[in-house]
């Protein structure tokens, strides 16, 4: 039954991760790319990590896809305005992608055991692995210095974005070429 | 046992408070002083250098996230060393800037970024401090408003790294989920070099070599260089690069110790075609700072060469390489910053002629090259001469004579640019520029560096007895 389960969402994740490429307007990527987070976060369910697949929908699937949305319509990037690339770079990029899944395919091939193996079944998903509380007493014993690098990195980006930010007012050579 | 986290992480905890004390200082809008904001990051660089010598003791703090030991403390001290002179070099353009506060507290947080990463001793760890290192080095490479290749810069560097980092992170979920482990000494126990760790390897040797802008991944390097400020070109050419090295040796020796026999050919192919082409597009640059650009991807290629050698005898050629390349190369930029700034150009052609108005920078300037090409009397030669020794003595000759081959290639367009500063005539009139205070400070340290290396031996000795001792 679980596994089923797991065959089916990993195949609607892939399926929709595809689409978000494939799919000529940028909207329905964006869609796509929603119900891709969803079918990850079932899978995060199954791990028995509920918290993380709340967070997920919460995060991304919410947030940051909304926001997704606001520039899609403000650039007002609805039509199809991607230039055709040439037939070289086309085949190029057929040729490469090819061979790595080939390669990952080859690599894979057979390692069935090594899997089995290593993750030696139900002692990693004890049902209370995921709960909040665990989650929290790890953050803060094993993975506290990460916890707190992770801090600086993103007080670093925020300076960083909002300096990027500032740039039409402070630059007085760029607004004047605009006029 | 809380005097064991602060002595270990003392370096780190230093740039902490530092960029905070300069975050405070910009919320609470205190009027603004460069020079006095230069000299107190110069006291806790220097003071950082210091302490980094003292009471040097190894181990793990917070289980195996932070590892530290004497080595990783010199190496620590190379980057704040190299950090420092980059201040140096660039605060002429620096103090100009409406952002001077933003920049530093940036630059700052990126050399953080890179000692959590040499210190990691788990892939986590150095994930964080690779992106640490990386996302406000895209802000920096966009730093000049005014300028849209600057802009351009800054997009090229954060797009291309972040498609690293992707693949990075693929080769870090193969390896977790064959070893189900991301520290490590657990990877170095639980692997046995079968084929989905080999396809998670070579994903994570590509991020390593995007980082180092090692040949088929260098593409970014040429243009982040020409369009980002004279500054950071010089920080990203060395110390970003260098910290990458850094963290490359311990990854592969000591977690993917047993998979030598793949990595050692997947190092020497990377190295080989790092040189070669390196050096063919080295010579038909026009613009100096792309010139320099494709010269420290020819190094890079050396750096990757002398890491196959042995264990201790590599470690440490590849840390007195880079002890050495960062005066070289600083010293270079150091002329390039003050020309760019003064004639507002950095096309080759601006080099014609230089030795008859200012004979002191040319000099600089021959001595850098001299030393980035390898040239006897200055550092660089012993440099290069270890590393390839390193290769040579676990056996591979070719890549050895493919290197030296190489070597004398670069000489041709290294010293072109010699040729022109001393033989041609000049093509424009610059008249005599007087470099302001900290340059002339960048310019002396260089020096010393390029000339005082090369001639005491115990420097070497001590590189290698601190890595011998682990």
């Amino acid at each position: 039954m679980g596994s089923s389960i797991f065959y089916f969402l990993g195949f609607v994740s892939i399926f929709t991760a595809l689409m978000v490429i494939l799919s000529k307007s940028p909207i329905n990527s964006v869609l796509y790319l929603v119900i891709t987070f969803f079918s990850i976060a079932a899978q995060f369910v199954l791990l028995n990590a509920g918290f993380l697949a709340a967070v997920l929908v919460i995060v991304y699937a919410g947030a940051i896809m909304v926001l997704f949305l606001f520039v899609v319509m403000l650039l007002n990037l609805n039509k199809e305005y991607e230039p055709h690339k040439h037939i070289y770079i086309k085949f190029a990029g057929g040729i490469a992608g090819g061979i790595l899944l080939v390669t990952l395919i080859g690599a894979l091939h057979g390692s069935g055991e090594i899997a089995d193996s290593t993750l030696n079944g139900e002692a990693s998903y004890a049902a209370s692995t995921g709960t909040i509380q665990n989650l929290g007493k790890s953050l803060f014993s094993d993975y506290l210095l990460p916890f707190e690098i992770s801090s600086v990195l993103f007080l670093a980006a925020m300076v960083g974005a909002v300096f990027l930010g500032k740039k039409e007012k402070s630059s007085p050579k760029v607004s004047a070429e605009k006029i | 046992m809380t005097e064991q986290y602060f002595s270990g992480l003392r370096i780190e905890l230093f740039l902490t408070m530092l960029i905070l004390a300069l975050l405070v200082g910009k919320v609470l809008a205190i009027k603004q002083n460069p020079i006095g904001t230069l000299t107190l990051i110069s006291v806790f660089l220097i003071s950082s250098i210091g302490i980094s010598f003292m009471q040097n003791e190894s181990g793990y703090l917070f289980g195996t996230m932070f590892r530290t030991n004497s080595t990783i403390l010199f190496e620590k001290a190379i980057l704040l060393a190299g950090t420092f002179i980059v201040f140096m070099l660039g605060f002429e353009w620096m103090k100009k800037q409406k952002h001077f506060l933003e920049f530093c507290m940036l630059l700052l947080s990126t050399l953080l970024g890179m000692c959590f990463m040499i210190s990691s001793g788990n892939f986590l760890m150095f994930f964080l401090g690779l992106e640490l290192a990386t996302i406000p080095l895209a802000a920096l490479a966009s730093f000049d408003l005014d300028e849209k290749k600057s802009s351009e810069a800054g997009m090229k560097l954060i797009l291309s790294s972040a498609f690293a980092s992707a693949i990075l992170l693929f080769g870090i979920s193969f390896i977790y989920g064959t070893t189900g482990s991301v520290s490590f000494d657990t990877i170095a126990s639980a692997i046995d070099g079968n084929n989905v760790q080999k396809f998670g390897f070579i994903c994570i040797l590509t991020g390593f070599a995007f980082k180092i802008s090692a040949v088929p991944f260098h593409f970014w390097t040429a243009d982040v260089y020409e369009g980002a400020p004279v500054a950071i070109t010089s920080y990203l050419s060395v110390v970003s690069k260098g910290a990458a090295i850094f963290v490359l040796m311990p990854v592969l020796y000591h977690a993917f110790g047993r998979m030598s026999s793949t990595y050692i050919p997947a190092l020497i192919l990377l190295s080989t075609v790092t040189i070669i082409t390196g050096n063919l597009f080295a010579l038909r640059q026009k613009s100096m700072k792309r010139f320099l650009a494709f010269s420290t991807v020819t190094q890079a290629g050396y750096l990757l060469l002398g890491i196959t050698g042995n264990n201790t005898e590599a470690g440490a050629s590849v840390v007195y390489f880079m002890l050495i390349y960062i005066f070289s190369n600083l010293g270079a930029f150091t002329v390039v910053s003050i020309l760019q700034n003064r004639t507002g150009r950095d096309d080759i052609g601006v080099y014609k002629g230089l030795y008859k108005t200012n004979p002191t920078l040319s000099m600089v300037l021959l001595l850098a090259l001299f030393s980035l090409a390898g040239i006897p009397p200055a550092a660089g030669f012993f440099g290069k001469l270890f590393l390839l020794s390193s290769a040579a003595g676990a056996g591979y000759y070719v890549a050895v004579i493919i290197a030296s081959v190489n070597m004398v290639v670069s000489l041709y367009y290294y010293l072109n640019i010699v040729k022109m500063m001393f033989v041609d005539e000049p093509e424009i009139t610059i008249e005599k520029l007087k470099p302001a205070v900290t340059e002339q400070i960048s310019l002396f340290i260089c020096c010393c560096g390029i000339l005082v290396i090369g001639f005491i031996p115990a420097i070497y000795e001590y590189i290698y007895n601190l890595s011998a001792a682990i």
